[in-house]
């Protein structure tokens, strides 16, 4: 990654633009630098869940009645009030087979998975 | 209210059915022929219908789940089998895909089956790659403006670009999409423009006209009933979105088909013993090739699902071949 950076560099055309790309680029290397060994020691310190991003609920739905989701913080799950189902998120990513949803007020135990 | 309790009611027939052991007891499809689209699996899924997996046939319920393991045990192998199987061709294919596609910057794409994420990377890089090309284009044409502005020009918009570009992966299995993510994470690829999801290509959650751009590269022959992938991927896309899928084909010259029909179920399978372990996974691949239609016959398929203006280039002499259809 730095190499290629570095290679942009270079190959810049514009005397101008060479000069100004470097700034923007050291801030962008020091600012790429610092998160990375911040991340591996929260996956290493504890198995906090990384956060969901909401801004995906713009346009996920039900795969089964294609109705928007209700994101419940408490049990980290996408919640269909109407079919009353419960999608659950899994390291950040959520798992949206209506096999591995969970009926809710039903029975709490979970749906077998994928048949 | 009525078609809620049904979906309900069919869920947990469903359960019932699994909880059996496979029994062939139709589900409660005596509903009758009901309005939404999304009930459509559900009464196919009796189990007299039967569908190939590789060269053997297997009902069609089986597949899902074989295809599932397959990939579960591949997963962490995957990218690497890629490389050693294609001699790292499968790279220039993708690449190739991404110049068709020429997204720009603000676009929304779908990659299904997308798996450790390939397309989604290299589109991310793609439209930043134009990003830099339009800001440099339109700083040389501003008039002699002063460093500074240049400078704060640089470092504001920069972290715009690839937030406006949004990619979702979408994949059925979850092991794929850990590996993925853990790519991602590595690469130091910006988490903002990138979003995962466990999700059926053929019953896609996603709302209707969201998306520009739909991926599925190496995917859609895993997939039971490529005809609802196909109906699900015009769903979501917007008006005028484009759909794009990469798939293994025939090989149109006589030689190379030998050639690769040779390559293929002598060598492929070997790799797959010796560096992920697992022979039969990739039998399954090499077979798998063998049963997806043809560029025609997938042609028709897309025309059918009701996109436009399908055509197809064949890469590598008909090893792959890129469809790309539109939604009008």
């Amino acid at each position: 990654m730095f190499g290629n950076v570095l290679c942009r560099l270079v190959t810049e055309t514009a005397g101008v633009h060479r000069y100004v790309s470097r700034a923007p680029v050291i801030q962008r290397l020091t600012a790429a630098a610092l998160p990375a060994p911040l991340r591996s020691f929260s996956d290493v310190k504890d198995e906090v869940q990384p956060p969901f991003d909401a801004s995906l609920l713009e346009f996920l739905v039900c795969p089964l009645s294609k109705k928007p989701l209700r994101y419940e913080a408490k049990t980290n799950e996408l919640i269909n009030e109407e079919l009353g189902i419960a999608y659950p998120i899994v390291g950040g990513i959520p798992n949206m087979i209506p096999q591995e949803a969970r009926l809710i007020q039903k029975d709490t135990s979970t749906t077998p998975t994928q048949g | 209210m009525a078609a809620s309790v049904r979906l309900l009611l069919r869920l947990s027939h469903r359960n019932i059915n699994v909880a059996a052991a496979g029994g062939s007891a139709r589900p409660g499809c005596c509903w009758g022929p009901t309005g939404p689209s999304s009930c459509r699996c559900f009464s196919d899924a009796t189990g007299d219908r039967s569908t190939h997996f590789g060269f053997e046939t297997v009902p069609e319920t089986e597949k899902a789940k074989r295809v599932y393991k397959v990939f579960e045990n591949v997963a962490q192998k995957y990218d690497v089998m890629n490389d050693a199987m294609s001699l790292g061709i499968h790279r220039v294919w993708k690449d190739m895909l991404l110049r068709a596609m020429h997204p720009q910057p603000g676009v929304r794409l779908l990659d299904v089956a997308g798996g450790t994420g390939d397309i989604a990377f290299r589109f991310l890089e793609y439209v930043q790659s134009q990003q830099e090309r339009q800001k440099r284009r339109a700083a040389r044409s501003t008039q002699t403006p002063s460093w500074q502005d240049i400078s704060t020009n640089y470092s504001t918009e920069d972290e715009d670009g690839p937030q406006e570009s949004k990619a979702v992966v979408c994949d059925i299995n979850k092991e794929m999409l850990k590996v993925g993510k853990q790519k991602a994470d590595s690469m130091g690829i910006s988490a903002a423009g990138l979003s995962w999801v466990v999700g059926d290509a053929e019953e896609l959650p996603f709302d209707d006209d969201q998306f520009d751009i739909y991926t599925i590269a190496f995917g859609i022959r895993n997939v039971t009933h490529i005809d609802q992938a196909l109906q699900e991927a015009l769903r979501v896309l917007k008006p005028g979105g484009r759909f794009m899928c990469l798939e293994f084909s025939k090989v149109t010259n006589p030689v190379l088909a030998r050639l690769y029909d040779t390559y293929s179920f002598q060598m492929i399978p070997v790799l797959g013993e010796v560096i992920a372990g697992d022979w039969k996974s990739y039998q399954y691949l090499v077979e798998s090739i063998r049963k997806f239609p043809d560029q025609e016959e997938f042609k028709g398929m897309i025309e059918d699902a009701g996109f436009y203006c399908v055509h197809y280039h064949n890469l590598t002499g008909g090893v792959v071949a890129l469809h790309s259809g539109f939604k009008l």
